[in-house]
């Protein structure tokens, strides 16, 4: 069951092509499987996975904090299950958690910034909650084989083999010393165009306490 | 249609037609305290409080178990100070209700003037009222479904009609089954419970009330503002912070503890007279009478403190035992240290936890008994940094009138002039998870979730060949498993042969629009796509009275056999 004829008001699709990018797994050497679990829960899948979250809460990608905190409050008076049409209740509930992972990514400067820039690279960012669990933790990683992939140095097929065979992992850790510290730096120059536009209001205390919540993060 | 073979007693009442009927623009909301109790209604128009036939609107939450007939605060016409000296009246229910016996607020329990009896082994705590020199037993649920079988008749009696439907405000700090507790007692007293409403939501939601009131009266932009609510009643402490636009209640954060005015006047009667607890051990009848005077005098002192500067406490406990002492604030304040710092710490923990810095709140609210207490309401400040607190709220009445507003949003009533286009987005006070790593507890769904919702995780076996796994699911803050509330617990079974960290245990935890909570585990080997065994679902809390016991001789019998840990390496 796919919602194409979705009316989010206000959407713009830019074109913006998601190319399909097979999973790429560092260290288990190997994919974690989704499970469907049955009906009578909440499916993920095929429901709304097309959509960025700018999509999903209707608002342009050069959105204000105050326009997705806005977005959001009005899509939730629409989909949350005690305002919802009563024979609609289970496709309302599935719409309001997909808004409401979308708000929680995006009314977050960091995790905006860093959502942009793997939107930028053209990695599909959609719903996904375990994915978002996880997203600290192997963004980071995933930034670099993705780059190594881009680069030619492995491809898709290889790089389970690549890992194992010239023990990948050790290489990934030293460099992705590297690597993190420069992201960081990037991913705190985004932060702070964002919130430029965004947080602008944001305290001093605040803006340092996220920061060092960005740092805990990487490290 | 033919006849039904049988009717169920408890939903005979309500065949749908209740809706649609022309009373159905009447909403209830009920706001059962560990010491007062109050009934709102929605009716029309506004918000207004039901009162008994005395004539009040804040009635006492206790039962008295005298004769055949026990008799609850809503009617008794006895004050409930001489009820208390007797041993046969039971309050404090809220305390009490879904606890195991090994809990410290069930013993502390046991300086109240009725018989606590506790084993200490996790199983639900022994209660009894005394009438005619004979203890009659009872539970918290009994009690509380007679008070609420009480609330009901009065409520029916005035607006000549059957009522079902009710919001009821429950502590922040609930665990799961807790409120499955009070479930029971509303079914028991033929009550359907619409919404189990933490108390400062309640009062958010009637804040997101006011605030669109006036923006429609000032043609306001519908700015977002924040508010920080801090309730503190008899029992329970509660803190939220709440984002509120457009009639929207966003709760933030969620903080809550087991501390309040009982606890003040338990440190304070300890104060008075340091051997109380030794003294009343024996609940003989004596006893009981003493403790009862005792608490009666401290309470007046107590409530006296918060306009005075000193008080004479001047009672007579009968055998040459008298107390005759003048406390001043600052004596009662120190004694009372340690609550006044953790309601501070939850103010900060919640201001934390929703990322909120002081400067950010528009607001700050202040409801409950205790907020007449000048230290308590210093403390809301110093740490809000506010000399004053919003007004236009009614301590006492505020999450009440809330719970009756959620009722009439919830069932659907319409409000032409746009007063109820409200939502209150709930979060999870708690986090829900499972043990695993050993003995922590690993949140699936963490702490201050927005509702509904459903997160999951991936876990892996801990032994070679591990074909079962013990998934067992707590609620609570504490790092430790034990340390949680235990909701409920299955095995899986089948898990194929493999070494350790293969089989890959996926744990799904999903929460309805209903607050149902549902945990759903699956295995997959890796290369597969298709769960191994089939998938397992189950609808949790799940656990019974003992669930304190039945932790415990989990953990004994299998030990560390059945273990999973956390699979970090996930697909991005």
């Amino acid at each position: 069951m796919r919602c194409h004829g979705l009316t989010v008001h206000g959407s713009n699709h830019r074109g913006f092509c998601v190319p399909t990018v097979s999973p790429v797994f560092l260290r288990p050497t190997r994919p974690v499987t989704r499970i469907s679990f049955p009906k009578a829960t909440l499916k993920n899948e095929g429901l709304v996975m097309e959509l960025s979250f700018y999509e999903l809460l209707g608002i342009p990608e050069s959105g204000s904090l105050m326009e997705i905190k806005n977005a959001y409050k009005q899509l939730a008076r629409k989909y949350h299950p005690d305002v919802s049409p009563p024979g609609r209740v289970e496709e309302y509930t599935k719409r309001f958690i997909q808004v409401q992972e979308a708000y929680e990514t995006l009314s977050d400067p960091s995790r905006r910034a860093m959502y942009d820039h793997d939107m930028a690279k053209g990695i599909n960012f959609a719903f996904n909650a375990r994915r978002r669990r996880n997203y600290h933790d192997q963004h980071m990683k995933s930034a670099l084989v993705l780059s190594l992939l881009r680069a030619g140095i492995i491809n898709t097929n290889l790089i389970y083999s690549v890992i194992k065979a010239v023990g990948f992992e050790k290489v990934v850790e030293q460099k992705s010393e590297w690597k993190s510290r420069w992201q960081s730096q990037l991913s705190e120059l985004k932060r702070r165009s964002s919130s430029k536009e965004g947080g602008g209001n944001m305290s001093w205390a605040a803006r340092m306490r996220q920061q060092r919540d960005e740092l805990a993060n990487e490290s | 249609m033919g006849e039904p073979a049988y009717i169920v007693t408890s939903d005979s009442e309500t065949t749908g037609e209740e809706k649609s009927s022309t009373f159905s623009e009447i909403a209830i909301g009920i706001d059962i305290g560990t010491s007062q109790c109050s009934v709102a209604m929605w009716s029309g128009s506004g918000v207004e409080l039901l009162k008994n036939t005395g004539n009040q609107k804040t009635m006492k939450s206790f039962v008295t178990f005298k004769g055949n007939t026990p008799s609850g605060g809503v009617s008794s016409q006895l004050s409930y100070e001489d009820e208390m000296l007797s041993g046969a009246s039971i309050f404090n229910m809220k305390r009490l209700i879904g606890r195991v016996d090994t809990d410290p607020v069930v013993q502390a329990c046991k300086n109240l003037p009725f018989l606590v009896q506790t084993l200490d082994i996790g199983v639900r705590p022994f209660i009894a009222a005394l009438g005619n020199n004979v203890w009659r037993s009872t539970t918290p649920e009994e009690v509380l479904a007679i008070f609420l079988v009480e609330l009901r008749a009065m409520i029916e009696a005035q607006l000549k009609r059957r009522i079902r439907n009710v919001v009821l405000t429950v502590p922040v700090s609930f665990s799961r089954f807790q409120l499955t507790r009070i479930e029971r007692s509303c079914a028991m007293a033929g009550l359907h419970v619409l919404r189990l409403m933490p108390e400062p939501t309640a009062v958010a939601l009637l804040y997101a009330q006011q605030q669109q009131q006036s923006s429609h009266d000032n043609m306001g932009s519908g700015m977002e503002k924040i508010a920080l609510i801090f309730n503190m009643g008899a029992g329970y402490c509660d803190v939220a912070v709440t984002a509120t636009a457009g009639g929207v209640s966003q709760i933030k954060a969620l903080a809550g503890s087991t501390i309040g005015g009982e606890d003040l006047l338990q440190n304070m009667m300890r104060h008075l007279l340091p051997e109380s607890e030794n003294l009343f051990r024996n609940h003989g009848v004596s006893e009981i009478k003493r403790m009862g005077l005792l608490r009666v005098a401290t309470q007046d002192a107590i409530h006296q403190l918060s306009s005075l500067n000193s008080v004479r406490v001047d009672v007579d406990l009968g055998d040459d035992m008298k107390i005759c002492k003048t406390v001043n604030r600052e004596e009662f304040e120190e004694v009372n240290r340690k609550v006044f710092e953790k309601c501070e710490s939850l103010i900060i923990q919640c201001l934390k936890e929703a990322k909120v810095e002081v400067e950010d709140l528009n607001d700050v609210i202040i409801v409950g008994g205790c907020s007449y207490i000048p230290r308590v309401k210093s403390l809301v400040a110093n740490v809000c940094r506010r000399n004053e607190f919003y007004k236009g709220m009614h301590p006492l009445e505020a999450a009440v009138c809330g719970a009756a507003v959620e009722g009439a949003v919830a069932s659907g009533i319409n409000d032409p002039l746009g007063n109820l286009d409200l939502l209150t987005i709930q979060a999870t006070p708690l986090a829900i998870g499972i043990r695993a790593d050993g003995n922590k507890f690993v949140p699936v769904i963490p702490k201050d979730t927005a509702i509904p919702a459903r997160k999951e995780l991936v876990f892996t076996t801990v032994h070679d060949n591990q074909t079962e796994a013990l998934i067992i699911v707590y609620e609570g803050e504490g790092e430790k498993a034990e340390e949680n509330h235990l909701l409920g617990y299955f095995k899986i079974m089948g898990i194929p042969a493999a070494p350790k960290g293969i089989p890959e245990i996926n744990v799904c935890m999903d929460i309805n629009a209903a607050n149902v909570l549902r945990v759903l585990a699956g295995v997959v080997m890796p290369g597969s796509r298709k769960p191994a065994v089939p998938v397992m679902e189950v609808r949790m809390p799940s656990v019974d009275d003992g669930h304190g016991w039945c932790a415990e001789a989990l953990n004994r019998s299998y030990g560390a056999t059945l273990d999973l840990v956390t699979l970090r390496k996930i697909a991005l």
